[in-house]
């Protein structure tokens, strides 16, 4: 439970966004988002290209597979503090509530789902498990989503059993004690906590005229440039392969659903990698904040605001506009 | 290997036919390793037995590798109450560890009719197969059929197929293989 007490520093973000490494000390825990619960080991200076590098190192507790990331990335991965109790408890609240319709519209719900997993705290993971989750009620849910599942209560659980300090056995019992409670059973239920608000989302609520299918293998190719490359350095390998499969996905035409999601193999869970070596490979960091769409906050309004769809965004409008909020 | 050791006295064709069926779900070599005593420091004010402190505490034959061990007890199980309220423990293993503990106390009645005993059994094996699925790292599934749902909920089928989903199964397979290599 060390370390996972917000400090007076981080009072202006309730989700514990680290912006500043100096806050961090060894031994605290942090949460790398789609990476799961770490402890601070340090901070380590490397020369890379010619050019000095501070990194911040890192050990996943799950596996102990060492992660390093450098300093001026670490906000743009989102790496923040683990939930607090109180936080996390707010978490039980939303997710023994009654669920919104599922998000039907695949391209969303995966870029929705996607956002949440990386920006959204703890409570974006319950949000993504508690989606998918209603999904399953109307129609099994297609392999990757399937996988992501699995991962995103994977993620889940690792916060809760470090929030709470009980073992993940125990968290996931409370988790789907909240989800799929026992007949009978009826909780007293408070206010949740409010999502967080997706830093894509205002703009993509904006209607455009334009269909979003107009994504060109160019475009793609100059979002990717247009990322900082520095993260490379502390990566390792594979990119290629995901940074393709990522590719395909996002331009993958929309009348071919849930089929055509399904060619790219899954972020979360890639099949190859989980058996090679589960969970102990260190994904690259910087190619993460690459892969996922949250860098890509400039492109989303043309891309993919669907105006044809107000209905799809139900859940999403749903929030209030206003952030930050655990209370 | 899963090796299975009781905390209490049990039917031996009800543990040859749960060490089958585990066999069957991992394709790992089940066995009976005996009859231990229930762990008195894991007992709790309400009598009951603290399905964590328990499966840490009970002795155990001695594991290498990626042996797992499966306790059975007849007692009642406790977890530590959320911030929800406690859930009910049918079992409790070590995510991605080495034991784990059923409990048939929430079983239906065994009775003593062939078509209740079969029912019985198939209940135990389906806990079984659930907790010893934690073991592989498993997580909790959605679907009501998959031995992995979670063993209190609405959606689970009346008297449950002791078996995995194609997705739970796939996963523990990967794990077993990994865990051989
Ligand atoms: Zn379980
Ligand atoms: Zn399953």
């Amino acid at each position: 439970m060390k370390g996972q007490n917000p400090r007076p520093e981080d009072a202006g973000s309730p989700e514990g966004l680290i912006t500043d490494a100096s806050a961090l000390r060894p031994g605290d825990r942090v949460v790398y988002p789609n990476q799961g619960v770490c402890r601070v080991t340090g901070v380590e200076v490397k020369e890379i290209a010619g050019q000095k590098l501070e990194l911040l190192r890192m050990e996943r507790e799950e596996d102990g597979a060492a992660v390093m990331v450098p300093k001026p990335k670490l906000s743009s991965i989102g790496l923040r503090r683990v939930a607090t109790r109180d936080y996390v408890e707010g978490v039980f609240h939303f997710l023994a509530a009654q669920a919104d319709d599922p998000e039907l519209d695949w391209k969303i719900r995966h870029r929705d789902n996607a956002d949440r997993l990386i920006t959204g705290g703890v409570l974006g993971i319950a949000e993504v498990v508690k989606g998918l989750h209603a999904l399953s009620r109307i129609r099994p849910l297609p392999t990757k989503e399937r996988e992501q599942y699995d991962s995103s209560r994977h993620l889940l659980v690792a916060e809760i059993s470090a929030a709470l300090n009980v073992t993940p056995s125990i968290a996931e019992d409370y988790v789907d004690f909240a989800l799929m409670p026992p007949a009978g059973t009826t909780f007293k239920l408070k206010p949740p906590p409010t999502p967080v608000e997706l830093p894509v989302r205002l703009a993509r609520r904006r209607p455009v005229a334009k269909s979003e299918d107009d994504i060109s293998l160019d475009e793609l190719g100059l979002e990717l440039d247009a990322i900082p490359e520095i993260g490379e350095a502390a990566g390792e390998g594979e990119e290629g392969a995901e940074e393709k499969a990522e590719g395909a996905e996002a331009a993958a035409p929309e009348g071919e659903g849930e089929a055509a999601a399904e060619v790219a193999p899954p972020r979360a869970a890639r099949k190859g990698k989980a058996e090679a070596a589960p969970r102990a490979k260190k994904e690259p960091p910087g190619k993460k904040a690459k892969a996922e769409p949250a860098p890509k906050a400039k492109k989303e309004p043309a891309r993919k605001a669907k105006a044809e769809k107000p209905a799809a965004r139900k859940p999403a409008a749903k929030k209030p506009a206003g952030r930050g909020g655990k209370k | 290997m899963i090796r299975i050791v009781t905390l209490g006295p049990f039917d031996d064709t009800d543990i040859a036919s749960l060490s089958r069926t585990l066999y069957q779900a991992f394709g790992l070599g089940t066995e009976f390793a005996g009859e231990k005593p229930l762990p008195a420091s894991a007992e709790t004010d309400d009598g009951r037995y603290d399905a964590e402190k328990l499966v840490r505490e009970a002795q155990s034959p001695r594991l290498i590798a990626d042996d797992k061990v499966l306790f059975l007890t007849g007692e009642a199980l406790a977890l530590p109450p959320g911030p929800l309220g406690e859930p009910p423990a049918w079992g409790y293993a070590q995510q991605g560890g080495a034991r784990a503990v059923v409990s048939v106390k929430r079983l239906p009645a065994r009775g003593v009719s062939e078509a209740s005993i079969e029912a019985w059994r198939r209940r135990l094996a389906r806990e079984a197969i659930h907790f010893v699925g934690h073991l592989w790292e498993l997580h909790h599934c959605y679907d009501g059929r998959c031995a992995m749902h979670p063993s209190w909920s609405p959606n689970l089928a009346a008297n449950p197929d002791a078996d995995l989903c194609n997705f739970c199964r796939e996963k523990s397979e990967r794990k077993v293989r990994l865990a051989k290599t």
